[in-house]
């Protein structure tokens, strides 16, 4: 995340010039703003700032799913490949973007004033910077007492989920999203999901390093190795996956799966931001707290 | 056409380098089992028990099974096709199957819980249908068979490419697939995958003697009374049924198919009964050594490259080593016969092509879709919008130009209706570098992926020019450097996209091709190098007349043979690197503009090579602006929409060349 000041006023003040300027089309709307990230994009109306327009709205709203985005927002097409023309035509005075769009920003930087906030960087934990981004773009636009918050509500509720799940402190979890029936990726502690484990008092039961938040495919059977930990899925669950492990010996021998110590939880962003940390937080302390009454619900993915 | 003949080894023992390999296998194997982590915990000694039967043993099944499959698959379609380097990789066979269940993922994946297996024969059939189409008018020649082979490979990866780009719920389970990994959690893959051996073997004995037979030509093979095209069709659909199978079961496994028969001979297995027995055994335990290797080298995090990548790295270097041993094959056939109509006047139809182009261009520029629909752009908003359409009118323009004549350059210079742009492996290797420079550094600029993928695709185009030199730049040859280097891009690039990490949309988005992110600077760069490259086109002429002629032709009228082709190549392989590393693999422009080109009676080189460069931009400023409207706001890449519009065109213009000259 760049941090000069030069950089806010800068934005600042086109911001302001774009409101100012008369026949601009800022009926009413204080800001108009637009943004590539999705993490930035839960960020902005996590804060309450709605965006004239944000990338590929269809698959945000089922993959990050929260928080919903109101149907004024222009959606601009695929992250990777923005329609530029569209973003031109929402008119946006600032438009967020992320250190996964830089080579971009020239472009960008055609339409309106860019301000780039990245999370997600190699080797650096990304739950204090998805803080930080929202304080930034607190500063950008003004709206410091939305960011604040913002982080205040969802550090009190990991606080809250913190405390509902006492009786599980230190216990070994291990979230996973499964590829096919014979592979898995595991998020590991430095990505969004394993610091959260952390912030509600469970342990990551996966140890080793990841090179990027998740790790890359691996087989069915290093499962074997944390027989103690709760597993939890992260939907999509392949349909074919899902039939084949229902029938599968090694599988249901697993004593995760035999003793039901496994939850399937509604799709998270695992590249989000402060929104998609609290939504996976009180799906997963949901999840456990309903452990008990799951009973003939473990190993069915469905 | 000519069986092969691979130089006869001095008495090597078929049976001993068996006997070798399989005790190789058997020691890696046992490494591994000697490996496997111990587990803590109650359960650990019945888990331990677990693991061994339901995921170790299995694993080493489906790895012996399916190279078996592969093995023989391979050896059955080199045999009916008489071609050494035919196999299900080679002949988009496996790149069909995937693309099958990549959609059915996508869009149905119903379907893929009903029957992945068929799902993937009917991809694998389409594919080879395709291959087979489009080569059939040169007889089924061993170099084009496999360079339609590979075109279609390209074609498809990018198709899937860009299915996986908008289908991101999936991302995951898609990128698995494409580099085949061999992890088993219970015995059904390799049960599937063991009977359609066993049928596939039955059925492969009970064709010993029609096989036998499909080694003379067809016309003495019909006098003894084999029904000689049916049997064919059988034996291939037998030997696609085979890969599907494979592919639906564990994904992509590149070359083993390629490899088995190869070693079998080189181990002398000459007969097709002993060539039929050894290519399953050998290709079984080279599987089977591969994915030991691959296990004992992963680390708890997991592989360090899925099998399949990892078997598919040997493609190239084994196309590379049987290259001086390929037959020259066919003879060549000029190009440019009579069949087609003559220009009388190809400067002012050239004059027209340009017109056209640049019609073509000024609807990109002025019609379009805002917020609310369809619009002109006139006045104060085209000023806004011209800022981002005049870049990639002229990106496409210029990128078009530059692979249409590319295409014409390469037709002319091997002279081989199916060669495009990409077999020169240019492409592929402007990809690796993309990769290499996305994988080690984690926020690159544009800058720094520029120099990279211009650096892969000058380090291709020096290994191919290298090559090319060492073996006399005999046209197949070329050809098949081409290949084998694109064939040890598209491995590695498969093997990044199964790790998964930040750098594989990106790539994604390279792969699928799109004119997207070119800026105003680099749009105008790229039409200077278009120009600069196309210029010396113009004094080229005659090279490109007499080259088709054949070398002896060619020395007698005062050619330097070697130098023009030396100059030719370099030429074409700059154009295609300049233009893969502004808009990515756009293959089919390449093939396409030379075709319509040759179609419009353009003969002479000169006029040939800018017709086609005329035309292949007109094609590629189509797609674009398609690209751009069709699912507004969202665009589609824009070298799938060239693939899609252009690819059916192009093979029924192929086909309809061969009915009327069969």
């Amino acid at each position: 995340m760049r941090s000069g000041p030069g950089l806010s006023r800068r934005a600042l003040l086109a911001a302001a010039a774009t409101l100012a300027a008369p026949g601009a089309r800022a009926q009413g709307a204080a800001l108009r703003v637009a943004t590539i990230d999705w993490a930035l994009l839960e960020t902005l109306l996590g804060m309450g700032i709605t965006p004239v327009a944000a990338a590929e709205l269809v698959l945000f709203r089922t993959v990050a799913v929260e928080p919903p985005v109101p149907p004024s927002v222009i959606d601009i097409g695929l992250r990777g490949a923005p329609n530029f023309e569209a973003l031109r035509l929402a008119r946006p005075s600032l438009i967020f973007s992320s250190n996964y769009y830089a080579e971009m920003e020239p472009k960008l930087r055609l339409v309106a004033p860019v301000e780039t906030i990245s999370i997600y960087r190699t080797g650096d934990p990304p739950f204090a910077r998805a803080e930080a981004a929202a304080v930034r773009i607190g500063a950008v636009t003004g709206r410091e007492d939305a960011a604040r918050a913002l982080i205040a509500d969802v550090t009190a509720q990991l606080v809250r989920d913190r405390a509902n799940l006492a009786g599980h402190a230190g216990r070994p979890v291990l979230v996973l999203n499964l590829g096919d029936a014979r592979h898995f990726r595991v998020f590991g502690a430095d990505s969004l999901f394993g610091e959260v484990l952390g912030r509600l008092g469970l342990a990551n039961a996966w140890g080793e390093r990841t090179s990027y938040a998740a790790s890359a495919p691996i087989g069915l059977e290093a499962l074997a190795r944390f027989p103690e930990a709760f597993l939890i899925v992260l939907r999509p669950v392949p349909p074919d996956a899902a039939r084949v492990l229902g029938q599968s010996v090694l599988w249901n021998a697993l004593p995760n799966i035999r003793d039901r110590r496994l939850a399937v939880l509604d799709s998270v962003d695992p590249f989000g931001g402060l929104p998609a940390a609290a939504r996976f937080a009180r799906l997963l302390s949901a999840a456990l707290r309903a452990e008990g009454d799951a009973a003939g619900r473990g190993g069915d993915l469905g | 056409m000519a069986e092969l003949t691979l130089p006869r080894p001095a008495r090597r023992r078929p049976l001993h380098i068996g006997l070798a390999l399989g005790l190789l296998g058997t020691l890696l194997f046992a490494l591994v089992l000697a490996r496997q982590p111990t587990l803590a915990g109650p359960d650990a000694p019945a888990l331990q028990q677990l693991l061994l039967w339901h995921s170790l043993l299995p694993r080493a099944a489906t790895a012996l099974l399916a190279g078996a499959a592969l093995g023989l698959s391979g050896a059955l379609l080199q045999r009916v096709l008489r071609n050494p380097i035919a196999d299900p990789s080679t002949l988009g066979i496996a790149a069909g199957a995937q693309l099958a269940l990549t959609l059915a993922m996508a869009f149905a994946p119903a379907l893929l819980a009903f029957s992945r297996e068929g799902t993937a024969f009917a991809g694998g059939i389409v594919a080879v249908a395709l291959v087979l189409a489009m080569s059939w008018r040169r007889g089924f020649e061993p170099v084009t068979v496999v360079v339609a082979g590979m075109t279609l490979s390209l074609m498809a990866g990018a198709m899937s490419a860009a299915l996986i780009l908008a289908r991101g719920d999936y991302v995951f389970s898609l990128f698995i697939w494409g580099a085949g990994a061999l992890h088993q959690q219970n015995w059904q893959p390799a049960l599937l995958v063991g009977t359609r051996l066993a049928l596939g073997a039955a059925a492969a004995l009970l064709l010993l003697r029609p096989l036998d037979l499909m080694t003379l030509d067809d016309a003495a093979a019909r006098s003894l009374g084999a029904a000689v095209q049916g049997m064919r069709l059988g034996i291939i659909a037998l030997a696609v049924w085979l890969a599907a199978s494979v592919v639906s079961q564990v994904g992509v496994i590149g070359f083993v198919g390629l490899a088995a028969p190869a070693f079998a001979r080189l181990g002398g297995a000459r007969r097709p009964g002993a060539l039929l027995l050894a290519s399953p055994l050998i290709g079984a335990l080279m599987l089977w050594i591969t994915d030991s290797l691959v296990q004992l080298t992963a680390s708890d995090g997991g592989d360090l490259i899925p099998t399949g990548a990892a078997v598919g790295l040997l493609g190239g270097p084994l196309l590379l080593w049987l290259l001086p041993r390929l037959p020259v094959s066919a003879p060549r056939q000029p190009m440019a016969t009579g069949h087609t109509r003559r220009l009388r006047r190809p400067g002012r139809a050239l004059v027209l092509l340009a017109a056209g182009a640049l019609l073509m261009a000024a609807l990109a520029l002025l019609a379009g879709r805002d917020l609310e629909g369809w619009a002109l752009a006139t006045g104060p908003l085209l000023a806004e919008l011209a800022a981002f359409r005049i870049p990639r009118i002229v990106a496409a323009a210029a990128a078009g130009g530059l692979l249409g004549a590319a295409g014409a350059i390469m037709q002319r210079l091997t002279g081989n209706p199916l060669a495009g742009p990409e077999v020169l492996g240019v492409s592929a290797g402007a990809g690796v570098g993309l990769a290499i420079a996305l994988t080690l550094s984690p926020a690159p600029s544009a800058a720094l992926l520029l120099a990279a993928s211009a650096g892969g695709a000058l380090g291709a185009l020096a290994l191919v020019l290298l090559m090319a030199a060492w073996t006399g730049f005999a046209a197949e040859r070329l050809l098949l450097c081409g290949i084998a280097l694109g064939c040890t891009g598209l491995a590695i690039l498969s093997a990044v996209f199964a790790a998964g990490g930040p750098g594989s949309f990106r790539l994604l988005a390279w792969m699928s091709g799109s004119t997207d992110k070119v800026g105003a600077n680099e749009a105008w760069m790229l039409a200077a190098c278009a120009l600069v490259l196309l210029l010396p086109v113009a004094v080229l002429g005659r090279w490109l007349d007499i080259l088709p002629l054949g070398a002896g032709v060619s020395a007698s009228l005062g050619v330097p043979v070697g130098a023009s082709q030396l100059i030719l190549t370099l030429l074409a392989a700059l154009m295609t690197g300049v233009a893969a590393f502004f808009v990515g693999p756009l293959s089919l422009v390449g093939l396409i503009g030379p075709h319509l080109a040759r179609l419009s009676g353009f003969v002479s080189g000169r006029a040939f090579v800018f017709a086609s460069a005329l035309i292949g931009a007109g094609v590629l400023l189509l797609a674009d602006w398609l690209a751009r409207m069709l699912a507004f706001p969202y665009q589609l890449p824009t070298g799938l929409l060239a693939a899609l519009v252009g690819g059916p065109y192009l093979i029924w213009l192929l086909q309809r060349g061969g009915r009327r000259h069969g």
